[in-house]
């Protein structure tokens, strides 16, 4: 608790108020559209900017390796079973409209989420019941879970606190104010709505109350367009009409990019490791000599060095490299066609071509499919290639018959603990939503579940490592690489503060040179 | 009066075209294999929420009823709520239709002004250089595809020469609302720095639209100026010593103009399909943006409503060209 204050007191320190600004507009071009500004019914890495500039949580992740600092919590504490937590409010923390926060609205907050079922709810549908959340006091908020997590902690900044007298008066026909928050803001979030258009992006005018006061040089507005085509952001870029990007464009986009003056680019090891999701539940994946032959036929080197160019660093397990519970000396597959041989020898179901889902207009997941079906043709296993956009693959990928037998795709961070990766993606409990492996291991299970249910770091550090090392060697999935986030920015912009939750987009940090 | 009947004739028409193109965007829209419950409730949603959104939502009624109650909705004028926005479908729609009219108007206005007297030129100069070199850059035009010439002109005019926007309708976000068309609202409103902004950011997809549109008005302009210029009411009027501009301003484009009058409400249409693609390199938000948006999302009604309302904007002018062509020739009405 000791460490959080002082990372919060170092955040305070940065964002002393000060007075007179005169720091213009930052205008950031993004590749999703501001369809949305519900904090409660949007929960993808492309509409973040909205949640993380407009509101707030009872704590907040910062920099990278990412921190936990209280923000409109001051601290909390939670009982030996896990189970008991409790939250003690900042006091004096100002809505936009200038009335006071209170444990209500944190209360109304969760209580609507629930309700509405919506983008991070179900980080909490497993866990809390609806009405369990009390307060007894105005300051102190307390959550009583169903079972102990945790993870309940880091999830915490994904209960964006609205405000509930607004919304309230804002519901209709028992909507808990969902078309009413969906174009405004009810926040104490660090920019207030200036303009919103669904079809443009929006405009945030700096909130001079916040509660945690602002760089000396913080920007007076935001600017967050929709700019769909690649092409049309990186020019806009150079040429000055944008003055930061998203951070995940294709490499050679960033290689443009560092060859103009006008732009610099920032450089941090993410924490979104690119791997192929493989049917464990379906033969011939079923049988792990057939999924390590996959494994041995993946040119891992020829894909990193030759392909990306060497942008991205090797990350032979499910769990980020620069996060615990990512096993240190785990080697991982290299690619060897003998090894592979041997291991589709020992196979005993039958083979039959296998389907790789490719997700249309991310070139990287195409590339590595084809990379893979070059290869494995050379050991007899036939593939087939289908690309789709994003949003078909994710569907048949939730659903156990019409899954792909292998995507290969990133595994985002939505919250910093390694369950948001081993523990998911490979975890019974989370199949039909996060678990596109349909794999069930009771061992695993075991492991996962019994890092969930305690809070010695120690202990779960020992079990996400098993689990890790578990999933890598019997090539569940074939792990590739961990992202590198490539932040491109305009020269004269200062301060980002990356995080690969938010990646670079929590605004309320940076200023112009 | 015939002109009339003719109306009635083409508006009776407009229920039954449009309920076709419902049926078939329907059922097309479910043959891609997603699911639009699973992708409105995004990738954390658990099974439950899945099943009781489905419900919620008609999906787990048979395709036949659930293709009923579609044509109900979209008969009561309710397009159904959009699975990504989350926000009436017709709200979506009308926000950013004046975006695309806008566009596409300028566009026809600009290939109109280039196509005519291009298409004339080469008629009256017929086998010359012009006339080839016309040809070549109408080929041309034809051929070019749109996103290539988008980004091509944004290359040159907003990176290299730097004297057009690259992207956007406007600085900022425009003039205060009247008729949702910045340019006319600029002018309501005498906002000349508005004016000036929507004018410069037009000017490039405009003008990428306009040029293979164009192309076609020249070769249809042409053909049609040829034949009538041959004509021997033409041969007897320049015989008498009239002089050639007035023969052609006067006679021979009234006559000439009726293929190329049809030809431009053809060209309504495959501008609104060009716009599209050029809606998205450009960033305008139209409703060809939130077409790509709604197919990449597979949000299947704003994928039907928004195919309903270019599809009655395509009715509608193709109604107005019927208009337009039987004033021009009469006969047309009979």
């Amino acid at each position: 608790m000791k460490r959080m204050i002082v990372a919060l007191a170092a955040a305070m320190a940065v964002a002393a108020p000060a007075a007179g600004w005169a720091q213009g507009k930052y205008v950031h071009a993004n590749n999703s559209g501001y369809d949305n500004l519900d904090p409660h019914a949007i929960f993808d890495v492309g509409r973040a900017a909205s949640r993380i500039n407009f509101y707030d949580g009872l704590y907040r992740w910062v920099d990278n390796p990412p921190k936990l600092i209280p923000w409109l919590a001051e601290s909390h504490t939670a009982s030996a079973d896990g189970k008991t937590w409790t939250f003690k409010l900042r006091k004096g923390v100002k809505f936009h409209d200038g009335t006071e926060m209170t444990a209500d609205d944190v209360i109304y907050s969760i209580e609507r989420m629930l309700a509405t079922k919506k983008g991070a709810s179900s980080l909490f549908l497993p866990i809390i019941a609806p009405g369990s959340t009390k307060a007894p006091d105005k300051h102190t908020v307390v959550f009583t879970l169903k079972e102990s997590s945790a993870i309940f902690i880091s999830t915490v900044p994904e209960i964006l606190v609205v405000n509930s007298k607004l919304v309230k008066a804002n519901e209709k026909n028992g909507d808990w104010g969902a078309a009413w928050l969906a174009k405004n803001v009810a926040s104490t979030g660090s920019y207030k709505l200036k303009r919103y258009d669904p079809a443009i992006g929006f405009v945030g005018e700096r909130f001079k109350d916040h509660f945690a006061g602002f760089p000396a040089k913080a920007f007076d507005e935001i600017e967050f367009r929709t700019v769909l085509e690649t092409n049309t952001r990186v020019q806009g870029l150079i040429k000055g009409d944008f003055h930061g990007t998203d951070g995940y464009l294709p490499y050679d986009q960033i290689l443009r990019l560092k060859q103009s003056q006008n732009v610099q680019i920032l450089e941090q090891e993410s924490m979104r490791v690119f791997y192929f999701s493989i049917h464990n539940g379906r033969s011939p994946m079923s049988d792990p000599h057939f999924r390590k032959a996959l494994a041995y036929a993946f040119d891992y080197d020829g894909f990193i060095k030759d392909i990306l160019k060497g942008a991205v660093a090797r990350n032979p397990g499910p769990n980020p490299n620069n996060l615990w519970g990512a096993p240190k000396d785990l080697k991982g597959f290299t690619y060897d066609l003998e090894k592979a041989k041997a291991e589709l020898a020992l196979v005993k179901e039958p083979l039959r071509p296998i389907t790789i889902g490719t997700l249309a207009g991310f070139s990287e997941t195409e590339q590595a499919a084809t990379l893979l079906q070059n290869a494995a043709k050379k050991i007899g296993i036939e593939i087939k290639i289908e690309s789709a956009p994003w949003q078909v693959v994710q569907s048949r990928m939730q659903d156990r018959e019409k899954n792909y037998d292998m995507v290969p795709l990133w595994k985002s961070t939505y919250y910093v603990d390694p369950n948001n990766w081993v523990g998911e993606l490979y975890g019974s409990r989370y199949l039909g939503t996060r678990n596109y492996s349909y794999n069930k291991d009771a061992e695993l299970d075991q492991w996962i579940n019994a890092a969930l249910a305690t809070n010695d770091q120690e202990k779960r550090r020992a079990l996400y490592e098993k689990a890790a090392k578990k999933v890598a060697e019997e090539a569940m999935g074939i792990f590739v690489y961990n992202t590198k986030w490539y932040g491109p920015y305009a020269a004269n912009v200062q301060g980002i503060r990356f995080c690969p939750i938010g990646s670079g987009q929590d605004m309320r940090w940076a200023y112009f040179k | 009066m015939r002109r009339l009947e003719m109306i009635l004739s083409r508006l009776a028409w407009f229920v039954p075209t449009l309920a076709g193109l419902v049926v078939i965007v329907f059922l097309i829209s479910n043959v891609i294999p997603t699911d639009p419950v699973r992708i409105l409730l995004g990738e954390n949603a658990t099974q439950e929420q899945v099943e009781a959104m489905r419900v919620k939502l008609g999906y787990d009624k048979p395709l036949p009823v659930q293709l009923a109650r579609h044509f109900r909705d979209v008969l009561l004028g309710d397009l159904g709520v959009s699975i990504y926005t989350q926000r009436p479908i017709s709200e979506d729609l009308a926000k950013r239709l004046p975006a695309t009219l806008e566009l596409t108007l300028v566009a026809i206005a600009l290939s109109i002004a280039l196509g005519i007297p291009l298409g004339v030129v080469s008629a009256l100069r017929r086998n010359s250089a012009v006339d080839h070199a016309l040809r070549v850059v109408s080929v041309s035009g034809l051929a070019i595809a749109a996103f290539w010439l988008a980004m091509e002109l944004q290359f040159l005019f907003s990176m290299k020469l730097r004297i057009a926007p690259l992207n956007n309708r406007i600085d900022g976000f425009g003039p205060e609302a009247v008729t949702g068309l910045f340019i006319v609202d600029s002018l309501l409103s005498w906002d000349m720095e508005s004016l000036r902004s929507a004018v410069s950011h037009i000017a490039l997809p405009a003008l990428t639209l306009a040029l293979p549109a164009a192309a076609t008005i020249v070769r249809f302009t042409r053909a049609g100026v040829l034949e009538v210029i041959n004509s021997n009411y033409v041969l007897y009027q320049r015989a008498m010593g009239m002089p050639l501009g007035l023969i052609v301003w006067k006679y021979v484009l009234r006559n000439a103009l009726i293929s190329t009058v049809t030809q431009i409400g053809l060209i309504f249409g495959v501008l609104l399909t060009n716009a599209v693609v050029i809606e998205t390199v450009f960033d305008w938000p139209g409703l060809g943006t939130f077409a790509v948006q709604s197919i990449l999302q597979s949000d299947h009604k704003a994928i039907i409503g928004f195919t309903i309302w270019t599809g009655a904007l395509i009715v509608i002018v193709n109604l107005l060209v019927d208009i337009a062509h039987s004033i021009i020739d009469p006969r047309g009405a009979r």
